[in-house]
């Protein structure tokens, strides 16, 4: 029952904040909600002591398997926590399993306490109200996101997060390329279409079911409608209108139609993953890929998993940009302790481990300024690997369309290209 | 012409040990008994005759049936029949389909008669679909016998046949398979331990000495 | 023989009278406990796939009942397709690793190559399933190790070329690896039979006289052999059917995606971030469910014809079908798949040690520890949880096995066929048409015991192929053992205790080592149960295989071999140790 008690804390705790947000202009509201704020924290650390966290997160690479195991190291020091990674080969598997629950009415004994999360899952998620909000807001550290100007943390897909994520890492679409066999790797989605008929069989994108296939169609979908009407480019930030929706994707099946007979297996058959792409690259069938962590890259090199000879660059017109999150369930078993692993993975040391090329590399959320010179300088690293992508390489960033285009790009991709003739 | 059996210069070897020499020559109706401990290579021999000796096993010398040297055919080719301790019918078939396998292929009709009157002629009318294990003991080893006889065999080895049969039975039997190899005129050779049955043959008695 | 006779009454006088009775009435609840771990989680499984599938999933806030989910089934693009594919491939493979089977069978069923053989492809029955798909792949790809032996010398391929396999839109490519997978368990099953020593010598002594009666060898085995083996063979191929129509981990890796088999799509629809189109896959896995079942018709509707259409050539006398020609083409495809599968493997232990291995080059650039190195660290408290979950669930299946075939011989009559069949039931009916209303379920009893979910979850699958493998060998136990044992005045409990499983060491072994197996091999069900709180060698495996390179993926394979392999060795080597001791 102590949960229950927490839960209304909790939610006690919500309504003096936003009352209190009012008056946050005010010194003295200020001094109050600061001390408020520590007394509070403290407690979430004293009960977050000697709990386990179960922390349902996506396993499919060991650098950031090796990454999770070093916080949980961390924070069993700092915090006497002891932090699971439970490796899921797909997020959606977390998903179930919170509504497993939440169906067979266990609403405080969950199996998953945080989880790694964005864009359509965490959509679902929030939908059916399996994740507690009102948390994120006010960890520590969230303020050196500097969440008042920095809507990437607060907004996940276009959707406001309302406190139930805690940003931990941004990513953008990198593509990569094996420069032994091409020697100018095409910079934008036309010049992408021009080498793909020239190189036929050489490139395609995982099955728009995966993150990163479906990650491509936007990025194509958002660079074909650059020219267009400032009027149809804010219909992509907002939730499907099914009277311009036909209008709005037209473009991006033409596109397709011309694309996928000079694709591998000439677009009859589509990579089940994006680590499936990889491994095509080695094998030399595809000359020219993608990913959204431009960081496994020389990883994998470092690993053998790819050629030395592979480089990664960013596209001239644009590369869709995203921050990724962890959530704590409805139910989590363990709350507090998750708040604190979540405040733990925001941390300045935290994120300037991560964003180390050889412990991760995944960029950071933090914003510099809101940052002691001290631990600005955590940031700073040296000696490049010849295959990553160059600092500066993204000329300029694209904003992920409104989750509900996944959904009528996929039924609209599924009734076109899934059953091939 | 008559038939015979003749075994030249065998020597067989189990490993590199010498288990038993023999030089034989049976006429066609006559019934060679062997008789000889266990290990002394009495089956060892028959398997050599049948072509299948197991691996461990090997043999010099060679085997005429009629005069033909049968020594490398393979065991489905060399015409040997064989009765073994246990009928060994086939639990899948009926005794009439038992008999049915064993006979040449050819009309169907003629070969149900020709199953209908052997089995009148040993006394079991009316069993031909009767399941062979609904059989007693004589009657299995007298299916056994007929499913033998009607491949057409051009010699019979007999592997103690008799001695799973309590004692009027194994006469009974003993004599009813000897008439055949008579009548037929077929060589045969009888493994066994009871002196009885190589009282019963009538014919030339080998003793085999165990192994040194 | 004096000491045993000194011991006898003291033993038996130790026994109070209480226990006695104790040890009996556990034999006899022992059927009904059997049956109860069976049915109920297998028909409750059902159950709670049948309501979502119905409509009715209130976590969804769904209560009507209503046929939405197989309507939005039927208006699934390409939905013909998929069933298509299922039940093309299912049928297929399983027809051709019982085919092959067949013909080593009575090709080599004389031969001492029938055990170079069974040594050969048993490995091959430990291997799970995405591992064996992965090793396929690499060697029919494009890039793969055929076409990187004939590159660039005499294809003059620099590049790897456009290919068709793996991914085919026929399913060759899953028909290939299900095949492969399939055939060695077909093969152990029937060598399991003629191990069988009374029904083995029996049969052998049977296929002599064929011999002896004219029949060419390889017609001696069709015409006396196959009838007598078929029956005992029948459960394995039913469920190796059941398996191959609703597999995932085959057709995920191999198969085309433009559409996927129809499991695969379930198995997707479930993990939909769509939290909807769970009715459609309960609805799905009810399809699913109809399939298998009318493929399991299909195939005992084929046996009847056989049946009616062979049996008059069992008697017709012809003893020679094509002899020679027949034993060449199966000493051929034998030599072809033992070939393929040892290059599997040697591409996969390739893979485990490669460093950069850029195609056409038949060998990697350096060989590195690195990989194992890597997974060896990470790998502590799966290869724990493997090893001892699977002797958990290894260790209460063989008890229960036992102590069933004990009740059977106690009560002198043999387990209805109903009770036979339901053994096979988590066998033949697909894990993706029960294991998720089986999660709902353990979730409203036991959402803690992670732990002990898996254990039963797995004890589920462990279950009949422990009773498959040690049934026969019970039943067959020479009876006059226990009443020698018993005229000298022996209880039930001490002629079970110091009689028959004595007797019986080997086979348990073997079965435990199964056993062993196949818990290491589950990957749905331990996820599932789970809750992915508990993460063994095979889930980190396919959530790798899933997600990094082939090299670990690789790492993680010849691991989840090893494993098994090791339980194997023990199973071998034990009763041959304690039976030499025996005889010196």
């Amino acid at each position: 029952m102590p949960q229950c008690n927490g839960n209304k804390k909790m939610v006690q705790y919500c309504l003096f904040y936003i009352a209190l947000s009012f008056f946050s202009h005010l010194t003295f509201a200020n001094m109050a909600n600061t001390q408020k704020s520590t007394e509070r924290w403290q407690q979430i650390e004293h009960h977050a002591r000697l709990q386990t966290v179960y922390f349902h997160a996506w396993g499919g690479d060991p650098q950031i398997n090796s990454y999770i195991q070093w916080v949980a190291k961390q924070v069993n020091e700092k915090y006497q926590i002891n932090l699971v990674h439970v490796k899921l080969a797909d997020t959606s598997e977390a998903v179930s399993r919170v509504l497993a629950e939440k169906a067979a009415d266990n609403n405080t004994q969950g199996s998953v306490d945080l989880i790694w999360i964005n864009g359509a899952n965490f959509a679902t998620m929030s939908e059916h109200s399996l994740l507690l909000s009102q948390w994120a807001n006010y960890l520590p550290n969230f303020k050196y996101t500097d969440p008042n100007n920095n809507p990437a943390v607060t907004y996940d897909f276009g959707i406001a997060t309302n406190g139930m994520e805690s940003p931990w890492g941004q990513s953008s679409l990198t593509f990569y390329y094996d420069s032994a066999t091409i020697k100018t790797p095409p910079e934008t989605l036309n010049a992408l279409l021009k080498w793909s008929e020239n190189n036929p069989g050489r490139f395609s994108y995982p099955k728009p079911s995966d993150y990163l296939g479906m990650s491509f169609l936007k990025y194509a979908l958002t660079v074909l409608h650059q020219h267009s009407s400032d009027e149809i480019k804010n219909q992509l930030n907002q939730v499907v209108n099914a009277k311009t929706k036909d209008k709005i994707l037209a473009p991006l099946w033409q596109f397709l139609d011309t694309l996928h007979p000079t694709l591998w297996r000439k677009g009859s058959h589509f990579m089940q993953s994006s680590a499936q792409m990889r491994r095509l690259i080695d094998d030399t069938e595809l000359s020219l890929a993608f990913t959204f962590s431009s960081a496994e890259i020389p990883a994998a090199v470092a690993r053998y998993d790819l050629i030395p000879s592979i480089r990664s660059y960013a596209m001239a017109d644009g590369s869709l940009s995203n921050t990724h999150f962890v959530a704590i369930p409805y139910n989590a078993s363990h709350a507090p302790g998750a708040q604190v692993v979540a405040n733990f993975l925001l941390s300045p040391a935290a994120q300037a481990y991560k964003q180390r090329p050889e412990v991760w590399g995944d960029k950071t959320v933090l914003i510099q300024h809101t940052l002691a010179p001290k631990q600005q300088a955590l940031f700073t690293h040296h000696n490049t690997h010849p295959s990553a992508l160059p600092i500066d390489a993204i000329k300029r960033t694209l904003n992920e369309p409104h989750p509900s285009w996944v959904k009528a790009i996929q039924m609209g991709w599924q009734a076109r290209y899934g059953v091939s003739q | 012409m008559q038939s015979s059996l003749q075994i030249k210069n065998l020597q067989l070897f189990r490993q590199k040990e010498e288990l038993l020499s023999l030089n034989e020559h049976v006429n066609g109706g006559d019934i060679l008994t062997i008789m000889g401990p266990s290990g002394s290579g009495k089956s060892s021999l028959l398997n050599w005759l049948i072509g299948t000796l197991p691996t461990g096993f090997s043999a010099r010398g060679e085997v005429f049936l009629n005069n033909n040297n049968i020594s490398e055919l393979p065991a489905h080719l060399r015409h040997i029949g064989v009765l073994y301790q246990d009928p060994l019918l086939f639990s899948h078939l009926s005794v009439a389909g038992n008999i049915a396998f064993a006979m040449p292929k050819g009309n169907k009709k003629l070969r149900l008669e020709k199953i209908d009157n052997a089995l009148a002629q040993i006394g079991l009318a009316g069993m031909a679909n009767r399941h062979p294990d609904n059989l007693s003991g004589g009657q299995q080893a007298r299916v056994a016998l007929l499913r033998m006889l009607l491949s057409e065999p051009k010699a019979i080895l007999l592997d103690e046949p008799f001695s799973k049969l309590d004692a009027q039975l194994r006469e009974d039997t003993r004599e009813l398979v000897f008439s055949q190899i008579r009548t037929y005129k077929l060589p045969a050779i009888m493994v066994t331990h009871d002196n009885s049955d190589a009282h019963a043959a009538n014919g030339k008695l080998v003793t085999l000495k165990t192994a040194v | 023989m004096t000491v045993a006779s000194k011991i006898e009454p003291l033993v038996y006088k130790s026994i109070p009278p209480s226990r006695y009775s104790w040890f009996a009435r556990i034999v006899k609840l022992s059927p009904q406990l059997l049956l109860t771990l069976l049915i109920i989680p297998v028909l409750a499984g059902l159950v709670f796939v049948l309501l979502p599938a119905f409509g009715w999933a209130p976590a969804l806030d769904q209560t009507q009942l209503s046929f939405d989910g197989f309507i939005a089934i039927s208006n699934t693009p390409g939905i013909t397709h998929m069933i298509a594919l299922s039940m093309f491939s299912g049928l297929v493979s399983t027809f051709i690793a019982f085919l092959i089977t067949i013909m080593i069978l009575a090709v080599f069923f004389t031969s001492s190559w029938l055990h170079t053989i069974e040594r050969l492809l048993s490995p091959i029955l430990v291997i799970p399933h995405a591992a064996a798909a992965i090793a396929v792949g690499f060697l029919i790809a494009p890039s793969g190790m055929i076409s990187r032996l004939i590159s660039p010398w005499l294809s003059q391929w620099e590049m790897a070329p456009n290919g068709i396999f793996p991914y085919d839109p026929y399913g060759i490519s899953i028909i290939i690896g299900l095949t492969l997978k399939e055939l060695p368990f077909l093969l152990l099953m029937a060598l399991g039979v003629l191990a069988q020593p009374e029904l083995g010598k029996k049969l052998r002594s049977q296929h002599k006289v064929a011999l002896n009666l004219g029949y060419c060898p390889l017609t001696a085995f069709f015409k006396v052999v196959l009838p007598s083996l078929y029956p005992l063979m029948r459960l394995p191929i039913l469920a190796v059917l059941a398996y191959a129509s609703a597999s995932v981990e085959m057709p995920l890796i191999l198969g085309p995606n433009t559409p996927a088999t129809l499991a695969v799509t379930i198995m997707q629809w479930f993990n939909d971030v769509d939290l909807n189109l769970r009715i459609q896959a309960s609805a799905g896995a009810i399809l699913q469910l109809i399939i298998t079942c009318i493929l399991l018709l299909i195939w005992l509707g084929g046996e009847k014809l056989c049946h009616v259409f062979f049996r008059d050539s069992l008697t017709n006398g012809v003893r020679d079908h094509g002899g020679a020609f027949w034993q060449k083409i199966t000493v051929v495809i034998t030599t072809f798949v033992i070939s393929f599968i040892l290059l599997s493997l040697v591409g996969l232990i390739l893979w485990s040690f490669a460093g950069f291995w850029r195609f056409p080059n038949a060998l990697p650039e350096q060989f590195v520890l690195l990989h194992y190195t890597q997974a060896l660290m990470q790998m502590g408290d799966a290869l724990f949880n493997t090893v001892f979950i699977g002797i958990s669930a290894t260790f209460l299946a063989i008890a229960i096995t036992l102590l069933c075939l004990e009740a059977e011989q106690l009560d002198n009559k043999p387990l209805s066929r109903i009770t036979s069949l339901i053994i096979y039931l988590p066998l033949l009916v697909p894990s993706i048409a029960f294991l998720f209303g089986l999660v709902w379920l353990q979730q409203l009893i036991a959402h803690q015991a992670a732990f002990f979910s898996v254990v039963f979850s797995h004890l589920l699958f462990v279950l009949p192929y422990v009773f498959l493998s040690l049934a026969s060998s019970y039943r067959r136990l020479d009876p006059r053992f226990s009443q020698v044992a018993a005229s000298l005045g022996a209880p039930p409990s001490k002629v079970f205790f110091q009689i028959k499983l004595p007797q019986l060491f080997a086979p348990i072994l073997i079965a435990a080592a199964l056993g062993l197996a196949i818990s290491f091999g589950q990957y749905l069900p331990t996820l599932l149960a789970s809750g992915g709180r508990v993460s063994t060698i095979t889930t980190e495996a396919v959530a790798l295989a899933n997600g990094a390179s082939r090299r670990t993926s690789a790492v993680y394979a010849i691991i989840q071999m090893v494993l098994p392999f090791i339980g194997f060795i023990i199973a071998w080597v034990l009763p041959k140790y304690f039976f030499k001791s025996a005889r010196a």
